[in-house]
C-alpha cells in the first residue's frame, strides 16, 4: 500500500451496535485535524454517511452501476462535514441478488475510477454491515484492501459473538495478506459489567480495546439534528470521547492477529459472565473492578 | 476430502438435466445461468456423445447472467429470455433450468414459471446447479420435475390401461447409445404385449410425460432410474420393477419375463416370443465359430463403464461370450451405500473369476487400472484409448464420452444389442490381430 493512498481501516461488528455512529465521528475528527478522509459506507443500507451530510440523499455505487454504464466519482459521492468525502456502496433490493458481490463489485468500481490515486485520501474508513456471514463481507479485509480492521462491540453476548466472528474472519485472511486487527471498541457503555466483560473478552482474544464511548444521550440528539457529535455538540464529553478514538488510530500503528474462542470455549465464557452478572445483580459481593 | 478429478466423465447437473430435456420433441430448455454453462454443455457433453449436435452454435436459449445480475438478481434477465424465448422457438413445453450462479445468489425461479404459467404458457421447472450433483442427479431433478409439474398443465393422453410401461434410468448421451437401446427394449416389451413409454429419444415428445401417471408399471433400468419410479409410486401407487442392469443378449429375456409376470400375462406367449429372439441370436453366434478361434475371443478383458452398463455388457461377455473378466470400473457416481449392491449375476462373474471391481471417474487412475490388469481387451470410453494403445490391447468405444466415434441408433441392449456388439468386438479383435 503506498503512501500516497492513505490508511485502509474497516469497521466491523454486529447489526446496529454503533459502527456508523462511531465512524462517522472519527472521520469527523480526522477531517477536523485537517486530514483528507473518505469513508465508504459497505452496507445495503447506505445509511453510514447520513450523519456527515445532514441526511441529504446520496445515490448509491450500485444504484447508480446499475442505471448506467460509465460511471464518475461525482455521481457517487458527496462532500461532508469538514471535507469528509461520502461514499454508499448500496445493494440489491433485499432478498434479491448478492450483497456480498455488491460490495465487492462496488469496492472494484472505486479502485478502476482511481479515487483513491486522485483523491489522495490519508484516510479511508470502510463501515461494513454487520455480522461476517459469507465471503462476500470480508472483502474489505480481504487481499489487503484495508490495513487494520477494528471492531464495535457492546456487552452484549450477541454483539461479542460477532466480534468473535471477525477474529476468525481476520485469523484466516491476515496471514495471505489480508487485514490485521486494530483492536476492540467498546460503545455503549452503561451496565457496570459492560467495561469488565469486554475487557477480559479482548484479554482472552490477545487483542487490546482501544476505547470505551459512554451509552449517551447526546448522540441521539446529534443523529436527531442529522449530525455527528463532533459537528453539533463539539464541546461534550461524548466528543472528547471520540477525539481520543480518533488520536489512537491516527497514531498507533500497533496491529494483532486475535485468537478466537471456539464454540465451546465462547460459551463456557458467556456462561462465567452470566453467573458473574447474576451474582452482582442479586447482592453477592464479587471483586469485580468496575462495580 | 476433497481431491480433483482428472478428465472427468460425469458431467453437472445442469447438463444431465439438458440431456434429458433435449431428447424430448417440443420440450424447449431455457437456461437461467452464465453462458459458460451452456456452452460447455455443448463442447463437453453433446459435441463428445457421438450422437447428433445441430450444425452451427449449441442451439440452447440462455439467460446469460452477468455480474450485474449476480449483484441485483437476474430473475427479470430470466423472465426477458422467457419472453424471447416463446416468440422465437415453438414449442409445446418451456422447461427452465438453473446454474450455480443464479442459485447462489436465490432468483425466484418457481416464480418465474408460474408467471409464464399465468400468460398461458406452458412453463415448468427444475433447481439445477451443478452443486446440488452430477450429472445422473441431474437426469432424477429433470424427472422429477415433469412428473410433479406437468399434471398442473392438464392436457390428457390416455395410455392402453393395464399395459403401459415408464421406463427409466437410461440417461440419454451419457448412454452413448441411449437412443438404440431404448427403441429395442421398447421392441422387446412390444413383443410380449407392452405399450412400452420410451419417454426420450426418436420422435418421444411431451405427450409421453403427460401419459406418465397412467403407466401400469415402472421400470428402473439402472439406480438411476428408481427415484423417478419411487415418486410416481408416492404419487399415483404405480408399482415398480428394479432391474438395475442393461438387459443384454440372453439377460433380455430375463427381463421380459420379469416384466410380463408383473403385468400378470400369459407366460406362454412371452416365451414363444424369447425363444424365437434367443434361435436368432444363437444362429449368430454359430456363424460366428470359425472367427471366434481365429480372432481368439476367448481373452481376458477390462470393462470401464457405469454400473448398469458393466453389469448388463459383462453378464453377457462373460456368460454367452466365454470373455474372461479380468476387472470393472464402475464410473458412475453412486451414492454409499449403493456401491456394493451388483446385480446378482454379476456378482457371481466376479466372485467365480476373480475379477477385480473398482469405482473410479479419474482418467489417470483408471489407465493405472488397465496398465496394471494388462488385459487383451480394453472396453470403455475415449479417455481409455490412449492407455489400451500403450499396453498394446484391442480397444471398444463404448460409454461416454465416444469422442471420435458416431452412434445414431445403434445398440448394445437387447437382442439385436447382443448382435452389433459381437459385430464391434468381433471387428475390434480383427484389426487388432492383423
Ligand atoms: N454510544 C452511543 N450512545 C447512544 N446511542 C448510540 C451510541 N452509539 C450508537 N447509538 C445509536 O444506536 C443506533 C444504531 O447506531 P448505528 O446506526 O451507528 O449502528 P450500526 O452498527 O451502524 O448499525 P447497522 O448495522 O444497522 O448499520 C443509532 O440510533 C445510534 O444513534
Ligand atoms: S457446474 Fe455449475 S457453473 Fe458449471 S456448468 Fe454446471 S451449472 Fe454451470
Ligand atoms: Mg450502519
Amino acid at each position: 500500500m503506498s503512501e500516497k493512498k492513505g490508511k485502509h481501516i474497516a469497521i466491523y461488528g454486529k447489526g446496529g451496535i454503533g459502527k456508523s455512529t462511531t465512524t462517522s465521528n472519527i472521520s469527523a475528527v480526522l477531517a477536523e485535524s485537517g486530514y483528507r478522509v473518505i469513508q465508504v459506507g459497505c452496507d445495503p443500507k447506505s445509511d453510514s454517511t447520513t450523519i456527515l451530510r445532514g441526511g441529504n440523499d446520496l445515490p448509491t455505487v450500485l444504484d447508480t452501476l446499475r442505471e448506467q454504464s460509465k460511471v464518475k466519482l461525482e455521481d457517487i459521492s458527496a462532500v461532508g462535514f469538514g471535507g469528509v468525502l461520502c461514499i454508499e456502496a448500496g445493494g440489491p433490493v433485499p432478498g434479491v441478488g448478492c450483497a456480498g458481490r455488491g460490495i465487492n463489485a462496488a469496492v472494484e468500481l472505486l479502485q478502476d475510477l482511481k479515487v483513491f490515486e486522485e483523491y489522495k485520501p490519508d484516510f479511508v474508513l470502510y463501515d461494513v454491515l454487520g455480522d461476517v456471514v459469507c465471503g462476500g463481507f470480508a472483502v474489505p479485509i480481504r487481499d489487503g484492501i484495508a490495513e487494520r480492521a477494528f471492531v464495535v462491540t457492546s456487552s452484549d453476548f450477541m454483539a461479542v459473538f460477532a466480534a468473535n466472528n471477525l477474529f476468525k474472519a481476520i485469523n484466516k485472511y491476515a496471514p495471505s495478506g489480508g487485514a490485521r486487527l486494530g483492536g476492540v471498541i467498546a460503545n455503549s457503555i452503561q451496565a457496570p459489567h459492560s467495561r469488565p466483560l469486554i475487557d477480559d473478552f479482548a484479554r482472552q482474544a490477545g487483542v487490546p480495546v482501544i476505547g470505551y464511548v459512554p451509552r449517551s444521550m447526546t448522540v441521539a440528539q446529534s443523529e436527531l439534528y442529522g449530525k455527528t457529535v463532533i459537528e453539533a455538540l463539539p464541546g461534550s464529553e461524548q466528543a472528547d470521547v471520540y477525539r481520543n478514538l480518533a488520536k489512537y488510530i491516527d497514531e498507533s500503528h500497533d496491529s494483532v492477529i486475535p485468537k478466537a474462542l471456539n464454540g465451546p470455549e465462547l460459551k463456557k465464557w458467556a456462561r462465567s459472565w452470566g453467573d458473574r452478572i447474576f451474582e452482582a445483580e442479586t447482592g453477592v459481593v464479587q471483586n469485580m473492578e468496575s462495580i | 476430502m476433497s481431491h480433483s478429478i482428472d478428465g472427468s466423465r460425469n458431467s453437472c447437473a445442469l447438463h444431465g438435466a439438458l440431456q434429458l430435456i433435449e431428447a424430448i420433441d417440443g420440450v424447449v430448455p431455457v437456461v437461467h445461468s452464465n453462458s459458460g454453462c451452456g456452452f460447455q454443455h455443448f463442447l463437453g457433453v453433446n459435441r463428445a456423445s457421438g450422437s447428433g449436435v445441430a450444425c452451427g452454435s449449441p442451439p440452447v436459449s440462455s439467460s446469460n447472467v452477468t455480474e450485474k445480475h449476480v449483484v441485483f438478481g437476474g430473475s427479470s434477465r430470466l423472465r426477458e429470455q422467457l419472453k424471447n424465448t416463446v416468440k422465437v422457438v415453438d414449442g409445446d413445453l418451456y422447461f427452465i433450468v438453473s446454474g450455480c450462479s443464479t442459485e447462489m445468489v436465490g432468483d425466484d425461479i418457481p416464480a418465474m414459471a408460474k408467471e409464464g404459467r399465468d400468460q398461458s404458457f406452458p412453463v415448468v421447472f427444475a433447481n439445477t446447479p451443478g452443486f446440488r450433483g452430477g450429472v445422473h442427479h441431474g437426469y432424477q431433478l429433470a424427472a422429477r420435475a415433469l412428473i410433479d409439474q406437468l399434471p398442473e398443465l392438464r392436457t390428457t393422453h390416455p395410455g392402453t390401461p393395464g399395459k403401459l410401461v415408464n421406463i427409466w434410468g437410461i440417461v440419454p448421451r451419457q448412454d452413448p447409445f441411449w437412443a438404440g437401446n431404448l427403441e429395442e427394449i421398447g421392441r422387446l416389451l412390444e413383443g410380449i404385449g407392452v405399450e412400452p413409454n420410451l419417454l426420450v429419444g426418436n420422435g418421444q415428445d411431451s405427450s409421453a410425460w403427460h401419459r406418465v401417471p397412467q403407466a401400469a408399471l415402472n421400470l428402473a433400468l439402472s439406480f438411476w432410474g428408481e427415484a423417478p419410479a419411487e415418486r410416481l409410486a408416492e404419487l399415483y401407487g404405480t408399482p415398480s420393477l428394479v432391474f438395475g442392469e442393461l438387459p443384454v443378449g440372453s439377460n433380455s429375456g430375463n427381463l421380459l419375463r420379469a416384466v410380463g409376470e408383473q403385468l400378470g400375462f400369459d407366460p406362454e406367449r412371452t416365451e414363444t416370443f424369447i425363444q424365437a429372439e434367443e434361435i436368432r441370436l444363437h444362429r449368430h453366434l454359430a456363424a460366428l465359430a470359425d472367427t471366434y478361434f481365429r480372432a481368439g475371443f476367448q481373452r481376458e478383458f477390462v470393462l470401464v463403464g457405469e454400473r448398469a452398463q458393466a453389469a448388463g455388457i459383462g453378464t453377457f461377455l462373460v456368460r454367452t461370450l466365454g470373455l474372461i473378466p479380468r476387472g470393472f470400473v464402475i464410473t458412475d457416481d453412486l451414492p454409499d451405500g449403493q456401491r456394493e449392491l451388483l446385480p446378482h449375476a454379476f456378482g457371481d462373474i466376479i466372485r467365480e473369476f476373480g475379477a477385480r471391481l473398482f469405482f473410479s471417474e479419474d482418467r489417470a487412475e483408471i489407465a493405472e487400472i488397465v496398465r496394471e490388469l494388462k488385459p487383451g481387451l480394453v472396453l470403455g470410453s475415449a479417455l481409455e484409448e490412449g492407455v489400451a494403445r500403450e499396453i498394446g490391447a484391442p480397444f471398444l468405444k463404448l460409454s461416454f464420452p465416444l469422442g471420435d466415434r458416431i452412434v445414431l441408433d445403434r445398440a448394445c441392449a437387447g437382442y439385436r444389442g447382443a448382435a452389433t456388439l459381437i459385430e464391434d468386438i468381433g471387428s475390434a479383435l480383427l484389426a487388432g490381430s492383423r
